[in-house]
């Protein structure tokens, strides 16, 4: 029978501030057990938390690059369970009163996927379990976190993996995490349901948890709505539980029920006063916001004129995108910097980390000198391409590769008499041409092409030389 | 549907009805959410205590009757986002510090999985 | 008649006696006396010796603030580094903080000098301080009554002369309750008016720090030395008193406004009443205006208190699961086993109760009716308190409507011992500031006190009234023979 997929996700984003969501202990990855700890994070007796600004800030610019309502008044509560991850033996979070809410996701297609909130919570700490023992690390204890929660609107694997890269790429665009997936600092929960078409009523879900890439978002849902088929077809009725999907199999089986019971028993945090961002400070906030990933390749399409394909390379990774309208800021034509990322810059980037870093020797300054140079005919696009080469191995400079004698050498009254030049030098050649031996052309311009190195604009010198043998 | 006594009970204390006797089973689902264990003998005794304890704290629900949609007041005190901490890191304590009130390893919290 | 802290800060500013020869005073008393009363649970005389001779180095220097070479104690739940902090509880057993408490950190900066840690019930639950896992403290006015609780230690040091001073915590009367039991000053002063920071919480929404002292004077220069905003407790509050209260404790009551409240009188013991109707005729003949007042949400301020303290507790108290501090039990079958057997074992029954209480409130189903109520009414009590000063300058009630229990006086059930606290709790959950002062003695010979409200940041009003009752009244209660005799 035919099903359809009901699919909500919630995600957790390791918010990029330089200090834990309620004390000073720094959020750096990695480090020795327990040396980023202080007594807030390891919950000692009588530490009290300390809400951190740039956390409440991070997660507006979530919200609103997400369309969502920010609220303007907003309180943590406690979520109370016990697990040795947890030193306080309640997390942070926001229950009633969240930060952001209802915001969308537009995907490829024009549909809509709703946002239903944005909250601010911490991270717990990390268990290792090994030979009998359990070790515990709170390094990460404290870390913020925000969790976007979308509606049940996604209906498709593919608009889970679409819904999942959109959230991506803006979070990172808008500088508030890496939303690094293999290191966890995204992490996807799928509730996933199944119905008959038209069934307005919901079928009884189950949640998939931690996923961590965005390919198995999409194999992980197309695997959980065929086993929940599976069970409907049989007659059967699927068991509300939490799941867990194996890559290796692609498969989705339960996970061990942790022995906490899921009533938190939410309530507002007395430690921490209710805090209030008030419009004008929301408004600066998205005054800070930098031009939103799809604006910004509309703009490239429909303004700049870019083709769909250069656009959507460049627009995909901030960095790239800034350095692109930095060199043109500088005065660079669109074409030729475009070009010159996606072909030459590119082709020094393998990987997708790469060019989200885009860790690159010359500044768009640079970069743009010698675009000009392309721009004003001064030198041909494959020199630009093989100079620009050099200037990324080397970091130096263009005027370190052509010198200013090399492009006087094809200026117009230069390039005028090397064709006088080449004419005389090769007498046959040009009487052939001028008696309608059109290839002959060719000993001419293997000659200027020999004298310039190869910089000479070779379209020019042939509109000279047609004009100089026909004198 | 399946309800539990537990729900009922839970139904009509929001209804303000009150309702007196509070079972063992719920002391032990309670228990079990604070991470407390009785004995037979304590559960008991508490159970009898606990009955009279919440029909003591239920005169604050008898004197309300119904809906609590507001809770938070208008002069609750709040603080402006200019007041938040600013996101600047203070050195964290040594590890021999974090851990000075346990036996760790290796810089670790540790805990043996099971002890005879 | 005993030296306050003002005399012996002069004393030891003269050099009639060293900061070292009136801790060692204090030592020798605590020797001789505490093994019976039981007010210190931890001892600290090595570095209490130590820092009387830096006090004395600064006394030579000049310019020591007023608390220098005082010896005093701290509750055994205020967080003193590397010096033992376990709330009295099994659970706690050998912690040691490696971070100070905001108040002992200002206290220590100033010269004082810690004799030791004070007895206390369990985690601050209780109202005789016989929930302590070291036994209860007893009362030195007659060693067959308790102290009072939940700061019970405290109390019977400064009454036993064992300290000068000492800091309590006040969650429901904590602070007030073992003052007036005991015959001592003890305020309890405006939520956010002491940082928090490094008080093992108990209800933190109620939760506050404050002196217990001889005289209201040593309860002012204490406060005055302890009071202040703190960037580390975001519920404390910069609040400017102006000048130091303890310098302007003199002013005339003519023409102050003071409330009476029925609803404080319904229960109380007639020996206690009739002492407080006295000292409300001194004010009155001194030219104070009694207003009879109504605070009609107070009836429910006990099981409010309740609800929200023990739901507070429920979660602050999570967090003692062996795993980080203190006491993990000796044999289980796993982690979560670990985890239940060592709470089980490490909790007394006041806190299981409590947390359980809390557990219960705040359960789904049951958070509306309990929780969410109790906050409501919680918002009514302030509201009626705002309206009350609006004219009012301070309001009148006894601290207790008994005086202190017999030892071992279990009652019918808990729910009676939690009534004892019917007079204080109002007071925290209004976040408003209250002394207990001595106001006379019942027909046994044992203390009753008085409490003296005022309105949010108005320690200056209230320690003003109790100043001029406790100047004006005479001697309301016996001395107290003994101790470090200074």
């Amino acid at each position: 029978m035919n099903y359809e997929i009901v699919c909500g996700i919630e995600t957790h984003i390791e918010l990029a501030t330089k200090t834990k969501i309620f004390c000073g202990c720094t959020t750096e990855f990695g480090g020795e057990p327990n040396t980023h700890c202080c007594p807030v994070c390891t919950g000692q007796p009588g530490s009290l938390p300390i809400l951190n600004q740039k956390v409440v800030e991070y997660a507006i610019k979530a919200g609103l690059a997400l369309n969502c309502k920010i609220n303007t008044k907003s309180h943590m509560d406690r979520k109370n369970y016990v697990y040795p991850d947890l030193p306080k033996a309640y997390q942070i979070s926001q229950y009633d009163e969240p930060l952001c809410e209802k915001g969308y996701i537009e995907l490829d297609s024009g549909k809509r996927i709703g946002i239903t909130r944005i909250h601010i919570e911490e991270d717990a700490g990390k268990l290792i379990h090994e030979s009998g023992l359990t070790y515990i690390d709170y390094n990460r204890s404290g870390v913020p976190l925000i969790e976007i929660v979308s509606e049940p609107d996604i209906s498709s694997a593919e608009e889970a993996k679409e819904y999942a890269e959109k959230l991506q790429l803006i979070m990172r665009y808008i500088g508030i995490s890496d939303c690094k997936m293999q290191e966890g600092s995204m992490r996807c929960d799928v509730n996933l349901s199944l119905r008959k078409p038209g069934d307005p009523r919901f079928g009884v879900r189950t949640e998939i948890k931690n996923i961590n890439s965005l390919s198995f978002i999409q194999k992980a849902v197309m695997a959980e709505a065929e086993r929940q088929a599976d069970i409907l077809d049989a007659g059967g009725t699927v068991v509300q539980q939490t799941m867990r999907y194996d890559e290796g199999t692609n498969s989705v089986t339960p996970m061990r029920d942790k022995e906490n019971s899921d009533d938190y028993r939410y309530f507002p945090d007395p430690d921490i006063l209710r805090f209030c961002v008030d419009d004008k400070k929301v408004e600066e906030i998205r005054e800070s916001l930098p031009e939103l990933p799809f604006d910004k390749l509309k703009r490239y399409m429909n303004v700049l004129g870019l083709s769909e394909a250069t656009a959507k390379q460049i627009f995909r990774y901030r960095m790239v995108a800034e350095f692109f309208e930095d060199t043109l800021a500088e005065g660079a034509s669109v074409k030729n910097t475009a070009n010159l990322i996606v072909v030459t810059i590119f082709s020094n980037m393998d990987t997708e980390e790469e060019k989200e870093l885009f860790a690159i020797r010359i500044s768009a300054a640079q970069f743009a000198a010698l675009v000009k140079l392309a721009d004003e005919k001064k030198i041909n696009i494959g020199v630009a391409q093989s100079t620009l080469q050099k200037m990324l191995e080397s970091g130096k400079p263009v005027e370190e590769f052509i010198k200013p004698e090399d492009l006087v050498g094809i200026s117009d009254e230069a390039l005028e008499s090397l064709c006088k030049e080449a004419i005389d030098a090769n007498p046959e050649a040009a009487a052939n041409v001028r008696n309608g031996k059109d290839k002959a052309i060719n000993v001419m311009f293997g000659y200027i092409m020999k004298k310039t190195g190869g910089k000479a604009d070779i379209r020019k010198a042939e509109v000279l030389l047609r004009k100089l043998i026909r004198q | 549907m399946f309800v539990s006594s537990g729900d009922l009970t839970a139904a009509a204390v929001r209804k303000g009805v009150r309702i007196m006797a509070i079972s063992k089973t719920e002391i032990e689902k309670l228990a079990k959410l604070a991470k407390l264990s009785f004995t037979d003998e304590e559960l008991e005794r508490f159970t009898a205590e606990f009955d009279e304890i919440i029909a003591f704290a239920d005169t604050v629900n008898q004197s309300i009757e119904g809906g609590t949609e507001q809770i938070r007041s208008v002069d609750a005190r709040m603080v402006s986002f200019d007041d938040l901490r600013p996101d600047e890191v203070v050195p964290s304590l040594p590890n021999d510090k974090i851990l000075s009130n346990v036996e760790g390893y290796n810089g670790f919290f540790k805990v043996e999985r099971s002890k005879k | 008649m005993r030296a306050g802290i003002y005399e012996l800060a002069i004393r030891l500013r003269n050099r009639e006696i060293s900061a070292v020869e009136l801790t060692k005073a204090y030592i020798d008393a605590i020797e001789k006396l505490n093994p019976a009363i039981n007010a210190y649970v931890y001892l600290t005389f090595d570095t209490a010796l130590k820092a009387a001779e830096q006090a004395d180095q600064m006394l030579k220097e000049g310019d020591a603030p007023l608390l220098c070479g005082i010896p005093m104690a701290l509750k055994d739940n205020i967080c003193t580094d590397g010096i033992a902090t376990t709330c009295c509880s099994k659970i706690l057993k050998d912690f040691k903080p490696y971070y100070d408490a905001a108040v002992w950190e200002k206290l220590k900066a100033q010269g004082a000098v810690l004799l030791g840690k004070t007895n206390m019930d369990e985690f601050a639950m209780g109202s005789t301080s016989e929930t302590s896992c070291y036994g209860a403290p007893l009362n030195p006015r007659n060693t067959n009554y308790v102290t009072g609780g939940s700061s019970g230690g405290s109390a019977a040091a400064v009454c036993a002369n064992l300290a000068v001073y000492s800091l309590g915590s006040d969650t429901g009367g904590s602070i007030r309750q073992p003052a007036s039991f005991c015959g001592v000053v003890g305020l309890k002063p405006t939520y956010g008016a002491v940082s928090r920071y490094g008080l093992i919480a108990y209800g933190s929404s109620l939760d506050q720090i404050g002196p217990l002292a001889n005289s209201v004077k040593d309860a002012a220069i204490v406060f005055d030395a302890i009071k202040g905003g703190d960037k580390r407790d975001q519920t404390s509050v910069d609040y400017d008193y102006g000048s130091s209260l303890a310098e302007c404790l003199d002013r005339d009551i003519k023409g102050m406004r003071i409330g009476v409240a029925e609803e404080f009188f319904e229960g109380i013991n007639t020996e206690i009443k009739s002492k407080i109707e006295k000292a409300i005729k001194l004010f009155e003949n001194n030219g104070a205006v009694i207003e009879n007042i109504r605070l009609p949400a107070l009836k429910l301020a006990l099981p409010v208190y309740y609800i929200i303290a023990c739901a507070e507790a429920s979660s602050n108290l999570g967090r003692y699961d062996g795993i980080r501090y203190g006491y993990r039990t000796s044999s289980y079958t796993g982690i979560e086993d670990m985890i239940v057997r060592t709470r089980s074992e490490g909790f007394g029954d006041e806190v299981k109760r409590r947390i359980m209480l809390g557990t219960y409130v705040l359960s789904s189903g049951y958070y509306d009716a309990y929780y969410k109520k109790a906050c409501l009414i919680r918002e009514e009590i302030n509201r009626e308190f705002d309206a009350v000063f609006e004219n009012c300058d301070v309001l009148v009630a006894p601290t207790a409507p008994n005086t202190a229990f017999p030892l071992n006086h279990k009652g019918d059930s808990p729910v009676e011992m939690y009534l004892s606290d019917i007079c204080t709790v109002p007071v925290n959950i209004a976040g408003v500031p209250a002394i207990s002062v001595p106001c006379g003695e019942d027909s046994r010979g044992l203390p009753i006190g008085m409490q003296i409200i005022g309105r949010r940041f108005g320690e200056a009003t209230v320690l003003q009234a109790a100043h001029f009752y406790e100047q004006s009244a005479g001697k309301v209660i016996g001395d107290y023979e003994g101790g470090a005799g200074i």
